[in-house]
């Protein structure tokens, strides 16, 4: 199993003002939805994982081996990172070769990467786009050409940051399926995210982050019942939690589809 | 917004200077002692430039300036002296080598007109906003249009030297090695700078229509968000510089003349 534990992180930009704060969290296989309000740390976070940055103190461990003494370039074996704005990812002429880059980079012989590269596009739903200039396609394909980027890298960790940021209905239901898929297939799959509901319908594990401490962590339907918590963190419940509170519900539901299946056992 | 600049608010006396002063101040600290052909008053505007720039507190600034060009003035004295043609009197016998007086005067006339352009820069660049500079010469006529390239410049660059490093993250991301070796990096810099050109497009088309959008084109005649700041010094000092000029320029016919 894959894990990945953080043992009292603590990271600053500049001395005056410390971001991160003595994290302290441990990683495992169920998928983590990263949440909290603009500038509480959660890039920084996931750059810490990904050893973009490098903590001023504390530890990092994937499966059990510190990835301190590790180049960003070696770790991209082991953990993906799928970037905000893939305008800043994306530099070749075509999807297939754009995609393939990470696989060659990582040693596959070319016949792997394209049967790879290939693989990732079919899961991100792009498959005859292959040889389409990515610069042609709308923002929210963009998008999906730099998930399948780093999902044909196989990697055992998968970081999104933001992925739903301009997508619409039908691409979020896109990239939620890419990550259940993944889940599935044995990765752990982590996410920062601000669409609450996305989060109630997607992720196992939701962790809060809030001016650079860990505010909640658990399963999601724990953290989504403390209200009081959220708003101190300036976050709302999703919609479907929010109802029952208001109705005065004493347990919560996520979905509207656990919602409506709770009201059928009831009538 | 981060702006690529050697300028610091100080709030010292060059700062409240209109710019259109210190533009002036350097065309005739350039164009004085070129009319009036004589190297001393280039050695004055030096040090009167030197004084001004300590008074700003900004002298510091100027040291990486000088500091480079010093050596390229250095190598034109050094060969200057030692080879120039129609060197004659010996100043330094080295054995196999000798410094002339010839060269090592021609040099130092060189050196003194170097520092002189550098240093009245220095007090331009170093005390004015470039945003002001381009305002103001707008105000006084200048094309909007390349003005707003000019200010442009200022920012993009940072904005360029920031997206560059995000890119260099998301591509070390991807297992792209990007240090090491020379090869290593040549091969690197492709990933990386093309998705840099390709958003600066991009862009470049957006800025384009947020600024159409609100009236960058329009025919009629445009206010200036910032007042123009001429105290009543720079108007003194303005007389004085043009006449400073004129003299030189009427000095120089008259030579010709005689
Ligand atoms: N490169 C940087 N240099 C200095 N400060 C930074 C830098 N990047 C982010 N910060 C600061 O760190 C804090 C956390 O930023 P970030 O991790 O991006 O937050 P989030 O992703 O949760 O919105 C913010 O206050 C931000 O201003
Ligand atoms: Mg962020």
């Amino acid at each position: 199993m894959n894990t990945i534990e953080m043992k009292d992180i603590h990271f600053s930009y500049t001395e005056k003002e410390e971001i991160l704060k003595g994290i302290n969290i441990t990683i495992d296989e169920r998928s983590t939805a990263i949440i909290g309000q603009n500038g509480a740390g959660k890039t920084t976070f996931v750059k810490l994982l990904k050893g973009l940055l490098r903590p001023n103190s504390g530890k990092i461990l994937l499966n059990g081996t510190d990835i301190a003494d590790m180049t960003v370039a070696a770790l991209a074996k082991d953990i993906g990172l799928i970037f905000q704005n893939p305008n800043d990812q994306i530099f070749k002429n075509t999807v297939l070769s754009e995609v393939m880059f990470g696989p060659l980079q990582m040693g596959m012989s070319k016949a792997q990467a394209e049967e790879s590269a290939r693989k990732a596009l079919e899961m991100v739903g792009l498959m005859n786009m292959e040889k389409i200039n990515p610069y042609d396609l709308g923002l929210s394909d963009r998008k999906l050409v730099s998930i399948a980027a780093i999902v044909a890298m196989d990697t055992k960790v998968i970081i999104f940051d933001e992925p739903t940021i301009a997508q619409d209905y039908m691409g979020k239901e896109r990239i939620k399926k890419i990550m259940k898929d993944l889940r599935a297939q044995g990765k752990i799959v982590i996410s920062i995210l601000h669409d609450m509901d996305f989060v109630a319908e997607t992720f196992e594990r939701a962790i809060v982050f809030a001016k650079g401490n860990v505010l909640l962590d658990g399963d999601v339907k724990t953290v989504f019942s403390q209200k009081d918590v959220l708003e101190e963190a300036y976050l709302e419940q999703p919609s479907t939690a929010k109802l029952c509170h208001e109705l005065g519900y004493g347990e919560i539901f996520l979905t509207p589809e656990e919602f409506i299946a709770m009201k059928q056992k009831e009538a | 917004m981060k702006s690529m600049s050697l300028y610091e608010e100080k709030h010292s006396f060059l700062n409240k200077l209109s710019p259109i002063t210190k533009m002036i101040y350097v065309v005739a600290a350039i164009l004085i002692p070129a009319f009036a052909g004589e190297k001393m008053l280039a050695v004055g505007f030096m040090i009167f430039s030197m004084l001004l720039l300590m008074h700003s507190k900004v002298i510091r600034r100027t040291f990486p300036i000088l500091g480079v060009s010093g050596f390229v003035v250095l190598t034109v004295l050094i060969i200057q002296g030692l080879f120039r043609a129609g060197n004659e009197t010996v100043v330094l016998d080295m054995g196999p080598v000798a410094f002339y007086k010839e060269g090592l005067l021609f040099a130092l006339g060189i050196a003194i007109n170097v520092f002189n352009i550098i240093l009245c820069f220095c007090v331009l660049v170093l005390s004015t906003k470039p945003s002001d500079m381009v305002e103001e010469l707008v105000r006084k006529g200048f094309s909007p249009r390349i003005g707003y390239v000019f200010t442009s410049l200022f920012q993009l660059i940072p904005q360029m030297t920031d997206r560059m490093s995000t890119i260099t993250d998301a591509q070390k991301s991807r297992g792209m090695e990007t240090e090491g070796s020379l090869m290593i990096r040549m091969k690197a810099f492709l990933p990386l700078i093309s998705p840099v050109i390709m958003s600066s497009f991009i862009d470049t088309k957006e800025r384009a229509i947020a600024l159409e959008v609100r009236g960058f084109n329009a025919k009629n005649k445009k206010t200036f968000l910032n007042e123009s700041t001429k105290i009543p010094v720079d108007n003194v000092i303005i007389i004085i510089l043009v006449v400073g000029i004129v003299c030189s320029i009427g000095w120089r016919i008259m030579t010709w003349l005689r």
